[in-house]
């Protein structure tokens, strides 16, 4: 009766198999990236089926990594990579891979905190998994992903953006039970389900018949018909269920029990004393248990020890694996924790952990610290504890460190108890719980955790062997500036600089910092002497570099606004000098980025801002920045080449700047760039593919670059026709955007009319009039706030403002104001920025030609535009431009440019030679597919801006030619004949 | 087979849920689609019970979409997140109750038995999907969308008065809504909640707003408990069911 585990057939999941596959392996694109999450409730199967997909993909040739996330609530940061990996170092089957999978668990073994060591890592471990896979495709199946760690998760993100350059599926499982409420997986599924790579798949129950056949398959023969009813009742169709109520019907225990809880608690007391210690072992164990450690627990002599596990195998209760042994489910492990005493719970878990003291093994400190805890023994807990803690900030999980300090807190104000037996009561540790305390606030605020950083701190100076008032003044504020609460930071810092106890230098940084903070509020008068204070300081202070960095850049900033662009530009060029004479790399760093912002930003000095991040990109990676601040550098430098124009230097930058596979704001900032530049092109694969990477990466959080990502998808949408999705992307980014953020906003109001302007002209959609008001708020909102912003922010919303003002005059008469139109290429030029400067040449054309007027100066912005467009490489633009020109009689100059060839990214389909057609002159053929389109003679004048009555000639033109009488007639030969 | 949970138009209904909105324009798209579906469910159609919340939640949610556009709140990406996720609770909830799984809410299964039932009165009906969404779905709602957002519930910040500000928005709506059969609204905010005093007929809103923001401090603090969680999720559930049942009972029929 000790049948093998796996026996039961998998029923009624053939299809999910089938697309688990497919999605996962066949129609994954080389280079790509898929996922599946796969939700249900406890018992349906999950793990079964992450069983079978892993084996088929395997066999499919992929490389399966599998690892299990675990419930011990402080696990060690990336745990379930880590068992994936050493699971395919243990299995033989995988030789060929072992010294790339070793090299890569050494990666996780010698990893030491730094500043933005959290990035490198990932990418370190994108790489070692780059070897192991070995040109295989690679799938990782991750089980309880419901228990998964926030390292772990930013590690999927990351390599499902394909941040880390690597092919790769995931197959996840995720309890439905555990979703609902508020975990924090809720609302990355839910963004990423959106996704094209992705999908969520609900593992619902068996239905009745598949209830039905998985019965019969385990009893041998069908059930009669009110036995299978009542199983059909009991089961609900949950697999897991049915199968153990058809094993004990078959087994002639039919009946005894009702309830799954019941089957497992008979079936335990069916067991013989050892296998029953074994089981109540393994259930207060972390899994998978290991041989050694449950000899250790149980006390069992080794042949005795073998009986009993045999025995809880036969029952149905454990499963063995290589690597230890596991409960049969976790609806049995749940069935189980009611069942032992506290004391004997205890009791098993101190034997754990003395076992475990004396025998280093797999995640050991925080599985030490878990057991000792347990066990109600918090002496020895803690320095279990804090040695986890310090094991999950050198892998930088600062989240898990954090949760480490806190329980560390608790076990030190934890008195001892008096062991059970009464003989060795631990040696109380001496901890200083001010270092705890000092521990747990910076963890807690490196994980973003601030108000718990504020709490923690609030006791920490309390503590009268607590730091000095000054350095805890300090870090208050910069806990609350992290948490957005300028105004207590503000005043924090204040206190700083109006106490006497504190020295020159402390008040020289909190002068510094508030003048940044002053900045970011948008108060610059207040900024600019704020910084001019702390340059003051900072003068008598040595070894104050950074805080002159940071000054200077408050400084610069802060007369750029206040319309002294000149100075301030002299102080930031001056802080530079400083750095590179006296400052640590991290300040030249610095001095170069706020400088190179300056110039792109505020200051609209393009081409010396993009020379300025370029120089300071090569000389951070000289210094052995390259990762974090060359990157930075040169997203600027692309964004500043973009907007004057060189795109093809442009993508160069930016692709040199992927090569250092950054993570986080600074890969969603580089996406972003590249993205532009490919909408600009034309380019809807790749434009989508970076949207999409975007999006994976914000759906483990922040807001800020939603925005920008949806300002560029309505842009692809309307290269694409898709006005009305380019209008959902405006609407939804207009009830998202703050109000002061007066660039965005004018962005998306642009991009909103622009949409609504092409939509009337082209009639794809009906012109929403609700959207156009929603629009003219906007931008009259955008005209009222950037009257009282900055002189630079005005600078940049008056550019929109004026392609705002000319798309409104094409909604409001269908043809456009020509001189609005040349205001705005006015205002363009003037800024330096050719992309809208052209299409606002193209729309200017267009305006004159709808009225007939000027038709020489349309020829020539036309062939200026295009020009242009031509030596950006901005595909569609020439194309709408060459289109216009054709309907105009227009002739551009097409002799090759001279500037970079456009990249043929998006095919032009060239016409076929169409029989039919022949007979009709190219202009003739223009008025008959307008007329295809169902169009009037007025409006296929006011298309190809000649006459009703000219068009009235063409159509009886055509009509004799091709030997037709109706538009009807007309246009099936049109539609017959089209080139497709 | 038995008869399908929505009737004749289940199909329309499992098609709309299968669409998971992603902004408040979509939210309220969805909403006015749902309202549309509902009426026709018979035996009862326009006074559908689950209409009558649904209506009002409509209101509510359209109001704060026009809200957003006109700059009402000083944190929209929050507000708007919020929103959404918040809506996707109850359609999620639907969707539960539509693959009739053990996992519905017993906050809002309350309200769905009643469905198809005999008894069916506007104002109870409204209330109970009011307790449901704002007692049970909201604190949950709060703590993702600040956590996706990497903030924190925190009295007084931006993110807090604009959630105030939905207050305001009930009050404006409610008395309008009211129109004849809401007069009772005092009598069961008064069977409800017996230790407020001020009758005014946005107080049980605001009263139990105030909740669920404070719910989710608690739920914020041992988020990265999974037991601590459960409890607290159960705990809230068992809380607006039974307020749900009260306020669906013969005693709650009086109120109309």
């Amino acid at each position: 009766m000790a049948s093998d585990p796996d026996t039961a057939p998998l029923v009624g999941r053939t299809g999910t198999l089938a697309t688990l596959r497919s999605a996962l392996l066949d129609d994954v694109a080389p280079g790509q990236t898929a996922a599946v999450f796969l939700t249900g409730e406890s018992g349906v199967g999950k793990t079964r089926l992450l069983g079978e997909v892993g084996e088929r993909l395997r066999q499919a040739g992929a490389l399966v990594l599998t690892g299990t996330c675990l419930d011990i609530g402080d696990a060690s940061p990336l745990h379930p990579v880590r068992q994936a990996l050493r699971r395919l170092d243990a299995d033989q089957a995988e030789a060929r891979t072992t010294s790339a999978v070793r090299g890569l668990l050494q990666v996780f073994d010698e990893e030491t905190p730094g500043p933005d060591g959290a990035g490198a890592l990932l990418e370190r471990v994108a790489q070692g998994l780059h070897l192991v896979a070995g040109g295989r495709p690679l799938v990782l199946v991750l089980d309880d992903l419901q228990w998964v760690d926030r390292s772990t998760r930013q590690l999927l993100l990351y390599l499902l953006a394909g941040l880390g350059d690597l092919q790769l599926s995931v197959l996840a499982a995720i309890r439905a039970e555990s979703l609902r409420g508020a975990h924090p997986l809720r609302r990355v599924l839910t963004e990423l389900r959106r996704l094209r790579s992705v999908r969520v798949v609900d593992l619902l129950p068996l239905d009745r018949a598949g209830t039905d056949e998985l019965a019969a398959a385990i009893a041998g023969a069908p059930l009669p018909p009110e036995a299978a009813d009542q199983m059909w009742q009991r089961s609900g169709g949950n697999p897991f269920v049915v199968e153990e109520l058809a094993r004990d019907r078959r087994d002639g225990r039919d009946g005894l029990s009702d309830t799954l809880r019941e089957v497992f608690l008979d079936r335990v007391d069916a067991l013989p004393q050892p296998a029953h210690a074994v089981v109540q072992a393994v259930a207060a164990g972390v899994e998978p248990v290991e041989h050694w450690l449950l000899a250790q627990v149980v006390r069992l002599p080794e042949d005795e020890l073998l009986d009993a596990v045999r025995e809880a195998v036969a029952h149905r209760l454990l499963v063995g694996a290589d690597d230890g042994y596991r409960l049969r489910h976790r609806l049995v492990a749940e069935i189980l924790a009611h069942e032992l005493l506290p004391a004997e719970r205890a009791a098993l878990h101190r034997r754990y952990a003395e076992a475990l003291t004396a025998a280093p093994a797999e995640l050991h400190q925080a599985r030490l610290a878990h057991h000792w805890r347990q066990a109600g023994e918090p002496a020895r807990a803690l320095p279990a504890t804090m040695a986890a803690a310090r094991e999950a900030e050198r892998l930088h999980g600062y989240a898990e460190a954090h949760r480490h300090w806190s329980a560390a807190l608790t076990l030190a104000a934890t008195p001892t108890p008096v062991p059970p037996d009464g003989s060795r009561p631990p040696e109380p540790v001496e901890v200083d719980r001010v270092e705890l305390l000092s521990h747990a606030a910076e963890a807690a605020h490196h994980s973003g955790e601030h108000a718990r950083a504020l709490t923690l701190l609030e006791e920490l100076s309390a503590d009268p062997a607590g730091p000095p008032a000054c350095a805890l003044h300090i870090r208050r504020a910069r806990y609350l500036a992290s948490a957005g609460r300028s105004a207590p930071a503000e005043e924090e810092y204040r206190r700083v600089l109006a106490s006497a106890d504190c020295t020159p230098h402390e008040r020289c940084t909190a002068a510094a910092r508030l003048a940044e903070l002053l900045l970011h509020l948008g108060r610059y008068a207040e900024a600019g002497a704020q910084a001019r204070e702390a340059l003051d300081l900072a003068a008598e202070v040595p070894g104050s570099t950074s805080e002159v960095v940071l000054a200077s850049a408050a400084l610069g900033f802060s007369e750029a606004f206040l319309e002294d662009p000149t100075a301030g530009l002299a102080v930031m060029r001056r802080a530079l000098e400083t750095a590179e004479r006296s400052g640590r790399p991290e300040d030249v760093a610095c001095a170069y980025l706020h400088l190179a912002e300056l110039l792109t930003g505020p200051l609209n000095i393009l081409e010396e801002g993009v020379v300025v991040a370029r120089r300071g990109a090569e000389r951070v990676a000289e210094l052995g920045l390259g990762r974090t601040w060359e990157t930075r550098l040169l997203a600027v430098a692309t964004n500043g080449l973009f907007r004057v124009g060189q795109w093809a230097e442009a993508e160069k930058v930016v692709a040199a700047a992927l090569r250092h596979r950054p993570s986080g704001a600074d890969a969603v900032e580089l996406l972003l760039a590249r993205c532009r530049l490919s909408v600009g092109y034309g380019d809807v694969e790749a434009s989508d593919r970076d949207l999409e990477a975007v999006a994976t990466v914000l759906a483990g959080g922040g807001a800020r670059h939603v925005l920008p990502m949806l300002i560029l998808r309505a842009g692809l949408f309307m290269w694409q026709g898709r006005h009305d999705l380019a209008r959902q992307a405006v609407q939804r980014g207009l009830t998202e955007s703050r109000s002061d953020d007066v660039i965005v906003l004018a962005t998306l109001a642009w991009h909103g009319l622009r949409a609504e302007a092409e939509a009337t002209a082209s009639r794809t959609v009906e012109v929403d009039p609700t959207a156009v008001r929603r629009l003219r708020e906007a931008v009259d909102r955008v005209t009222r706030k950037s009257g009282q912003a900055g002189a630079p922010v005005r600078y940049v919303a008056d550019g929109f403002l004026a392609l705002c003002d000319a798309e409104l005059s094409r909604l409001d008469d269908g043809r456009g104001d020509p001189e609005l139109w040349a205001r705005s290429a006015t205002e363009w030029d003037r800024r330096n920025h050719p992309y809208p400067a052209a299409y606002s040449r193209l729309r200017q054309a267009e305006a004159l030609l709808a009225r007939r007027s000027r038709v020489a100066t349309a020829g020539k912005l036309l062939r200026q535009a295009h020009a242009m467009a031509q030596s950006l490489g901005a595909v569609p633009l020439s194309a709408e431009i060459r289109t216009l020109a054709g309907r105009a009689r227009v002739t551009l100059d097409d002799a090759p440019s001279a500037g970079p060839v456009p990249r043929p990214r998006t095919a032009v389909p060239a016409a076929p030679a169409v029989d039919e057609l022949a007979v009709l002159t190219a202009r003739e053929r223009e008025v008959l597919a307008a007329v295809a389109e169902g169009l009037t003679n007025k409006e296929i004048g006011q298309r190809l801006f000649i006459s009703e009555r000219t068009i009235g000639v063409h159509v009886s033109h055509i009509f004799d030619k091709l030997q037709v009488r109706t538009r009807v007639q007309a246009s099936a030969i049109f539609l017959r004949n089209r080139p497709e | 087979m038995t008869e399908p949970v929505w009737g004749p138009v289940h199909q329309d209904i499992v098609g709309l849920l299968a669409d998971h909105p992603a902004d408040v324009p979509a939210v309220v798209d969805h909403l006015t689609k749902l309202q549309d579906l509902l009426v026709r469910l018979p035996p009862l159609e326009a006074s559908c019970p689950l209409a009558d919340f649904n209506k009002l939640y409509l209101v509510i949610t359209s109001t704060v979409l026009d809200g957003l556009y006109e700059d009402r709140f000083v944190d929209p990406a929050f507000l708007a997140r919020l929103d959404v996720d918040f809506a996707a609770r109850y359609f999620e909830a639907l969707r539960f109750w539509t693959d009739s799984s053990p996992s519905t809410p017993r906050a809002w299964s309350c309200l769905f038995k009643r469905m198809r039932g005999p008894d069916a009165r506007p104002l109870p009906s409204a209330a109970a999907g009011v307790n449901a969404h704002i007692n049970y779905d909201l604190p949950f709602a709060l703590v993702t969308t600040l956590e996706s957002l990497e903030s924190e519930p925190v009295d007084g910040s931006d993110q807090h008065r604009d959630y105030l500000e939905i207050n305001k928005i009930f009050a404006e709506r409610i008395p309008e809504l009211r129109r004849g059969y809401l007069d009772h609204w005092q009598l069961m905010i008064d069977m409800v909640n017996g230790d407020i005093d001020d009758w005014y007929q946005g107080e049980l809103v605001e009263y139990t707003r105030n909740v669920a923001w404070r719910n989710a401090q608690k739920i914020w603090r041992c988020r990265h408990d999974p037991d601590a969680r459960e409890c607290e999720r159960t705990r809230l559930d068992d809380n607006a069911a039974l307020l749900g049942r009260l306020l669906l009972s013969p005693l709650g029929a009086f109120l109309q």
